[in-house]
């Protein structure tokens, strides 16, 4: 039995240890890169001072340009949205934000519309894009306040890094590789954190009629937020992007809200039922600019 | 419970531990507490279905029983009718009943009529078939006289309900597994390192062979009219590997659990891939099943002996019934017919035992290689599609060569990644089985070094996120 059992130990923790290096290496590969938007702001961000920042989830990420918007204004913003997440990650974003010594004087809120009256939180798809930084305690708080395997996963990493690179090998292991050879690549977004669907042949389909849908922004993050932001002195605009047929009813007046939901009357401006496409997101951010001007102060 | 989750990780030490330093002194408390561990491990799936087992377990115990007591041909052959008849009776209800009831309205419908019965919402209880034709060798094996029964209610509870081998096989025979029941057990160091190595190379196989094939896969047999020919073709290819990681995977690691208990279960796959002719497939794949239908079915009917006809007739037998076994569906039967249709010219030229004893293999036999793997993965479109009229389909797609791209396989940085990571794990995969062939080794044996590397592995491309279930747990 002893010969047996040193022999699966040694393997045991031969691989332990080099899975330990392994895992170690590839977070510190990605925290020198600008691959996943946490690591971006960190290294690819040189300046501190922006007018505005959007946080959101894809429909921030692919609604609002921000070099549209800071070519009508000229203002500078920062789009530090990220797809699949939800308030509560874009919490942690603000966290990040500003616990990088960065300073903004607005914070575009833009998540899936229907996140503002979400009541349950849960961990979002790509919320392992913090993982790097699992060892700071905002983002380790952040993770163990959610239930269940992947949670718990990723708020151990911070102590045994194996876990979180193994579980999510794909999307951390990989990209690590690629920012030993790259460090300044970029998932999906360009150098002021901008994405847009693909391109797409403008078909002409007009919407008649546009449902009623009610958002309550019952979401307690907003309250988060809201304190967050009054604690360093950032204007919080809550944003409602273009949905394909459907009107948001606000019944809320606690926070600033500006209400694009029925901006775009025609199919052609949409990717799919919450997103646009290229031209949609042209529309969406003159538009934008336009209202969040009278915020600014500028004539 | 699945071998590769967080809950088994946690089961197998403790059970491990109460085995080998608890209840060591007494081989009465060892095989209780295997049952006990059995069941906990099958009821973490559904519980209710534990009645099923139980069920089976004291038929053929009785069963057994009573054909040593009686020297009555006829009261022997009816012992054998009630245990025949609740085993299958039990399959042909879970497994089957929708299958032979839907085929019947079919049939009416074609001459003009239309029936009106009702299909029934059945769980189809997970390892069922694997059990059923385990305890019913048992059975067979007492009658035909070449087994002593057990009277130890215990022993054979272990046997049917082993927990390594209940859901996916390996089928063992109670002649192989019962009398290891009987013995006391005395823990071989070597032998359960080579068992630790096992499941190391069965989560290998599973995680990062089948799991990873598991992404093109299911894209390109669920969307087959969206893929190119060429697409189409390696998908067939991919399933192929993907089954075997998938099902070898499992027997694999269901043999080094076994080994860490003190059992010896039967080798299930013998790498299969690297067969030369149909024959020789058999030969190497799932083999606890083939060699159950040659003992139960194939031999009993005659063999390859008789007339010319017979021998079709018997080949053609076997082969329906096995792929009928895999699944209730037409698309499994036609798996079946293929199979049959390759095997048997191999028989009638009475060259299907060429490669008997000649496990080494030499250069110009890669073409022959080669040719038996692509009409295996044709064969494999079958089994995997959810209907013959795709299958169909997905063959002449194939065959109609109007598209030979492949960009699915490299149009995105995760298709890319999958691509390469594909690759990379079937070439290791196929590396490893080949030293072991040529070595006339009958299972990948590995180091020290290299168990720590494929564990490196298995961390860096295993599929954790979303894991597919094990294929053959629908069996």
């Amino acid at each position: 039995m002893l010969k047996f059992l040193k022999k699966v130990g040694f393997i045991v923790i031969g691989f332990l240890l080099l899975s330990y290096l392994i895992s170690h290496a590839s977070l510190w590969s990605l925290r020198q890169s600008q691959f996943y938007k946490p690591t971006f702001l960190t290294n690819g961000v040189p300046q501190t001072q922006f007018d505005y920042i959007v946080l959101g989830a894809s429909t921030g990420l692919t609604t609002l340009n921000t070099q549209t918007i800071d070519s009508v204004l000229h203002t500078t913003g920062l789009n530090l949205s990220v797809d699949d997440t939800s308030l509560p990650n874009q919490y942690l974003m603000l966290q990040h934000f500003i616990a990088t010594g960065k300073r903004t004087d607005f914070c575009i809120l833009a998540p899936n519309p229907k996140n503002y009256n979400t009541l349950e939180h849960t961990l979002s798809d790509n919320d392992y894009r913090f993982l790097m930084y699992a060892h700071r305690p905002y983002v380790h708080d952040y993770y163990s306040q959610f239930k269940g395997t992947r949670a718990a996963i990723l708020q151990y990493s911070s102590w045994m890094p194996t876990l979180g690179v193994s579980y999510y090998n794909a999307e951390v292991f990989y990209p690590s590789l690629l920012s030993l050879l790259q460090p300044n690549k970029h998932n999906r977004f360009d150098d002021l954190g901008n994405y847009s669907y693909p391109d797409r042949a403008f078909v002409d389909a007009p919407i008649s009629q546009f449902q009623d849908t009610d958002l309550t922004f019952k979401n307690s993050y907003l309250e988060k937020i809201k304190a967050l932001c009054d604690l360093h002195g950032i204007t919080m605009i809550c944003y409602i992007s273009p949905m394909k047929g459907l009107k948001a009813d606000v019944g809320s007046a606690d926070y600033t809200i500006i209400n694009h939901s029925d901006l775009l009357k025609n199919s052609g401006y949409f990717h799919d039922g919450i997103h646009v496409n290229t031209i949609g997101r042209a529309q969406a951010s003159v538009v934008f600019a336009r209202d969040f001007k009278s915020y600014l102060g500028i004539n | 419970m699945l071998f590769n989750s967080i809950v088994f990780a946690i089961f197998l030490p403790i059970v491990f531990v109460l085995y080998w330093f608890v209840f060591r002194n007494s081989l009465k408390l060892q095989n209780l507490l295997i049952v006990l561990a059995s069941y906990v491990f099958y009821g973490w799936w559904d519980w209710r279905f534990l009645a099923l087992i139980l069920f089976s377990t004291l038929v053929d115990f009785f069963v057994a029983q009573e054909l040593q007591k009686t020297a009555i041909k006829r009261h022997q052959k009816g012992l054998l009718a009630i245990s025949l008849l609740c085993n299958l009776g039990l399959l042909g209800f879970f497994k089957y009943y929708n299958f032979f009831i839907s085929s019947w309205i079919d049939a009416w419908d074609l001459v003009g009529v239309r029936m009106d019965l009702q299909t029934l919402q059945i769980i189809l209880p997970v390892g069922i078939s694997f059990y059923t034709f385990q305890t019913l060798s048992y059975t067979i094996d007492v009658y035909r006289q070449k087994l002593e029964p057990t009277h130890d209610f215990i022993q054979f509870s272990a046997f049917v309900s082993f927990f390594p081998q209940l859901v996916a096989g390996p089928i063992e025979r109670a002649s192989n597994l019962l009398p290891q029941f009987k013995k006391p057990r005395i823990f071989n160091s070597d032998f359960a390192v080579s068992g630790f190595y096992l499941i190391i190379w069965g989560l290998f196989k599973k995680v990062v062979v089948a799991d990873n094939c598991a992404f093109f896969v299911n894209q390109i047999f669920d969307g087959t009219h969206s893929y190119s020919s060429l697409e189409l073709f390696f998908g067939a290819v991919l399933f192929g590997f993907q089954i075997y990681g998938d099902f070898s995977g499992y027997s694999d690691i269901a043999i080094g659990v076994a080994r860490l208990f003190g059992f010896r279960l039967m080798v299930n796959f013998s790498f299969p891939y690297f067969s030369r002719d149909i024959s020789e497939f058999w030969r190497r794949w799932h083999i606890s099943l083939s060699t159950w239908f040659r003992d139960y079915v194939y031999i009993p009917l005659g063999g390859s002996h008789g007339s010319r006809w017979l021998q079709i007739r018997n080949v053609f037998i076997v082969f329906l019934v096995s792929g009928f076994w895999h699944g209730a569906n037409w698309t499994f039967i036609v798996w079946g017919g293929i199979h049959a249709l390759l095997f048997l010219p191999l028989l009638l030229a009475k060259v299907n035992r060429a490669y008997v004893g000649e496990t080494v293999i030499s250069l110009v036999q890669v073409p022959r290689i080669l040719l038996t793997f692509i009409l295996v993965s044709f064969a494999w479109i079958y089994f995997r599609a959810d209907t013959l009229a795709i299958a169909h389909t997905f063959i002449l797609k194939i065959f109609s060569f109007k598209d030979v791209t492949l960009t699915l396989f490299y149009a995105t940085s995760k298709s890319q990644l999958f691509s390469f990571i594909i690759c990379m794990s079937i070439f290791i995969m196929l590396f490893f089985e080949f030293l072991a062939i040529q070595k006339n080794r009958k299972e990948v044996q590995l180091t020290t070094y290299s168990a720590i590397f494929i564990s490196l592995l298995i961390m860096l491309m295993g599929v954790f996120k979303n894991p597919s279930d094990f294929i053959y747990f629908q069996f």
